[in-house]
């Protein structure tokens, strides 16, 4: 095991390195701004995958963090100065918020089953729509409006850099995060919550945190995504961005940071391909039809994802053993 | 006093759209411990095959059993494909029928075109009768009525017949139920169609009240149908009716008298109800 530990990271060090290296080598702007794209909602899926994968606890409320992120920056760079002293201002703010309202939320509905608790967060984002469209002294509603970003980040390459080092970073804390004892107690809590309370644990101060964990990377990812469509209008909470972090975490690989890396892309990568192809034939301006297929396929058939697949394959040539005890043990638990 | 009953007529009319799409929600959930968070594209795949049946046949009986047959089949269609594979599993199920509802969104648009339609009143029933001040629209009282026939014969078939019995002990037990030999897997089945067939119903009959149908309607109207499920309590039959009236009568007062609560104030009814009350207003016992 430990040899192909080491060789995952030299891959995935090489791939940052090509990645931070792409923009120097090609000029080509379309790509430039859609792997920007694809950063920002790597940031978002990673940040519901702690709350899908790694706890267990389905969301639908999401969107609402990243919205504050992006409302919160983009109101900021609009009412002062955009300079980037006020931008990394504005990304703390968004993810004090983020964090405050994740907290009070989780304390409030996180005692509740699976269920209510998925209806729960998509009223509170409800709220927060509702509240972002009558607010327009504030948000200007569903028209939105435009703001300056900071003069560096005219340059794309610039910004798609920022992204990028934002991405590792986050990776690399939510790795250490999950990775830590409490990040362990997550993973207990989804395996079997009724097991650890009897352990001792209080499994909803680990829920509570891991929600405000969630909730404060999903507003970083509003903060960058308004930035980099210099724009903000209230599309930023709706469902639609809960159902993004959801389709690429889930076809990604739930429970692995990495998948939603790679769901992010592979959605976001087809989704320009297939809305190009709607010249062709109508059907692939409904591109989304193919997700939602592919997204249930995925439910009933890898329910690991991508990703989860992919090791599943790997650690059964390697460990046939262990794979016989594991899916023993989980006959028992069903 | 014409106002109040105005709003009042409003709110009932919403509320028995809502309580519909609600009891179906609440029956699946109350026997099966299945959410279905695919209902609101069952309800707007009524509205819209509907409004297509209205348009064929120009008659709104068949419109509406058309809507019905719709509803019904996308139901056994839903619970073959869909909810039997994840039976037991919630984090499964909402995920799934979360992903269905999507298909089906998108279903519709692929067939009946991304546009919203216009639906019209059947002649019959539009025009409004006035009593003095009072003005009183048909087709809101229909509305009302067809709510009530509802109501009372399901409320029939579950207090009155055998499937009835098999449904109610179902939802106190089901485990025991299939201990004493009845086939619970087919009595899933017919709820969910049922449900389906409701949600169907109430989408068609959506349709002339709004005056224009969309794809994203099925959703809004979920979310407002999940209020009605927590609020009257999962899997409770009358339960449901009141907390649909109350938040028809709600939103109906609410938007007249303070308009910018008037979305948030559903939310808030759900959200006081959960964390006092979580099993809801009623339970299912009994």
């Amino acid at each position: 095991m430990k040899s192909t530990f080491q060789v995952s990271k030299i891959i995935l060090f090489a791939i940052v390195v090509a990645l931070a290296i792409f923009p120097f080598v090609s000029d080509s702007r379309t790509w430039t701004i859609l792997l920007t794209q694809i950063f920002i909602f790597s940031i978002l899926a990673m940040s519901y995958d702690i709350l899908l994968g790694y706890t267990g606890i389905v969301s639908f409320g999401h969107a609402m963090f990243f919205g504050m992120g992006a409302y919160a920056t983009a109101i900021m760079l609009d009412r002062f100065e955009p300079t980037i002293g006020i931008f990394v201002l504005s990304i703390a703010v968004g993810m004090c918020i983020a964090g405050i309202i994740s907290f009070l939320v989780g304390l409030l509905t996180l005692r509740l089953k699976s269920h209510f608790f998925a209806m729960l967060t998509m009223a509170v984002s409800g709220l927060f729509l509702v509240l972002a469209e009558k607010w327009r002294t504030l948000t200007f509603g569903n028209d939105g409006f435009t703001f300056k970003a900071p003069e560096i980040f005219k340059d794309r390459m610039m910004y798609y850099l920022l992204v990028l080092g934002c991405l590792v970073l986050v990776y690399l804390l939510l790795r250490r995060f999950v990775d830590s004892p409490l990040g362990r107690v997550l993973i207990a809590v989804r395996e079997n919550e009724q097991r650890t309370k009897s352990l001792g644990f209080q499994t909803l101060h680990y829920k509570v945190i891991a929600s405000v964990v969630a909730g404060v990377i999903a507003s970083l990812a509003g903060s960058l995504y308004a930035v980099s469509l210099r724009f903000v209008n209230t599309s930023v909470l709706t469902m639609d961005i809960t159902l993004d972090a959801l389709l690429m975490t889930i076809i990604g690989g739930v429970g692995t940071l990495i998948g939603p890396i790679i769901g992010a892309g592979v959605i976001e990568l087809a989704q320009h391909y297939l809305s190009g192809l709607a010249k062709e034939h109508p059907i692939f301006e409904r591109w989304i039809i193919f997700f939602g297929i592919v997204y249930i396929l995925a439910v009933i058939f890898f329910p690991k994802g991508i990703v989860g697949t992919v090791k599943h394959l790997f650690w059964k040539r390697k460990n046939p053993i262990k794979i016989a005890i594991s899916s023993k043990r989980k006959g028992i638990a069903k | 006093m014409e106002l109040l009953i105005n709003l009042l007529i409003n709110g009932l009319a919403t509320g028995m759209l809502i309580f519909l799409l609600a009891a179906g929600l609440t029956l699946i959930f109350g026997l099966m411990d299945v959410l279905n968070f695919a209902h609101g594209g069952l309800f707007a795949w009524g509205a819209f095959s509907g409004v297509w049946f209205y348009g064929v046949t120009n008659s709104f009986t068949l419109a509406i059993l058309g809507a019905i047959l719709t509803g019904v089949i996308l139901g056994f269609i839903t619970e073959k494909l869909i909810i039997t594979p994840v039976y037991g599993n919630h984090v499964q199920q909402i995920l799934i029928t979360l992903g269905f509802m999507i298909v089906l969104s998108e279903m519709l648009k692929v067939v009946f075109g991304p546009n919203q339609l216009a639906a019209k009143t059947p002649p019959l029933l539009s025009g409004s009768w006035e009593i003095g001040d009072v003005i009183i629209i048909k087709y809101r009282l229909f509305i009302i009525i067809i709510g009530f026939i509802v109501f009372g014969v399901f409320q029939f078939i579950l207090k009155r017949t055998k499937i009835g019995l098999v449904v109610r002990a179902g939802v106190m037990n089901k485990e025991m139920v299939q201990a004493l030999g009845i086939n619970i897997k087919q009595v899933f089945l017919y709820v969910f169609m049922a449900g389906a067939g409701l949600a169907a119903l109430s989408g068609v009959l959506m349709a002339p009240y709004s005056g224009v149908i969309y794809a994203e309607m099925g959703m809004e109207f979920a979310i407002l149908a999940f209020i009605v499920v927590v609020i009257g309590g999962m899997g409770s039959f009358p339960g449901s009716l009141l907390a649909a009236i109350l938040v028809g009568l709600a939103g109906s007062f609410m938007a007249y008298y303070v308009p910018a609560l008037s979305l948030a104030v559903n939310m808030m009814l759900m959200a006081i109800v959960l964390i006092f009350r979580p099993q809801g207003l009623f339970t299912a016992k009994g």
